[in-house]
């Protein structure tokens, strides 16, 4: 499996926005995109948990050449809390329910775009890792936070619309 | 400059939620200003890496019902140094 790649992310903006997917770049991916500098290994995407947006990101993800089976795709439909996909052509991770997040529309409301990348706010993503608490997001936090004031001082990644 | 081993994750969670902004260190500030010099597509060839995961990356497909699922299972299941553990979500601490 190759890195994941800027022209695959414009592949999922494009393609999810074509099958109306309410999603937003979350973790360090999403930092990644408001210009925090630092290494990841895949693509986080907080998704709203409805079965209409399911089945949205199901065609989507299809199209972009995942091998989901059916009953995959009728998980996802169904909205777990977190989906794990290495079964297309980069690693994926869906976050139906991120720790620290109360409601997708909360989120969405906030969210900052970057070039036409739907992403979390900095504010939603560093507070959504202090929740998780793991022993990693425990060790990147202090930066993230000088990150977050730096963020803040510069607005980069202001929203567009 | 924030110091981690000044803060446990109470704090963190205090200075997160708090709007007074951290100081930046100077060695920060040099990176957040050269990073946001570079076009995003740069940014992501140099922030997207692969390396293999043991456990995480031996199957297609994995889903949870709930995060707290998940977080026993990184637990249980995956070993320490990939930084994927947490307290557990029942415990008192």
């Amino acid at each position: 499996m190759a890195s994941f790649e800027y022209r695959q992310a414009q592949e999922i903006r494009d393609v999810f926005a074509h099958h109306q997917v309410r999603y937003l770049f979350i973790g360090k991916s999403g930092l990644i995109l408001l210009g925090f500098p630092d290494t990841t290994q895949d693509a986080d995407l907080f998704v709203e948990k409805s079965e209409a947006n399911g089945a949205a990101i199901v065609h989507g993800l299809r199209e972009l050449g995942f091998a989901l089976t059916d009953d995959e795709a009728a998980e996802i439909i169904r909205g777990k809390d977190f989906v794990q996909l290495k079964n297309g052509p980069f690693d994926l991770d869906l976050i139906f329910a991120p720790d620290g997040i109360e409601h997708f529309e909360d989120a969405w409301k906030k969210r900052v775009v970057v070039e036409q990348f739907p992403v979390c706010h900095p504010d939603d993503i560093i507070a959504s890792k202090a929740a998780a608490n793991r022993v990693k997001d425990r060790e990147s936090l202090p930066r993230l936070l000088e990150f977050r004031t730096y963020w803040h001082s510069k607005n980069i990644g202001k929203q567009e619309s | 400059m924030c110091d981690l081993a000044s803060y446990d994750s109470g704090n963190l969670m205090s200075d997160t939620m708090q709007s007074s902004p951290i100081e930046i260190s100077a060695q920060s500030l040099a990176e957040f200003e050269a990073a946001a010099r570079r076009p995003l597509a740069v940014r992501m060839r140099y922030a997207f890496i692969k390396t293999y995961k043991p456990i995480l990356d031996d199957v297609t497909y994995r889903s949870f019902n709930t995060m707290k699922e998940y977080r026993k299972w990184c637990n249980d299941n995956l070993p320490g140094w990939l930084g994927y553990n947490s307290p557990e979500p029942d415990s008192d601490g």
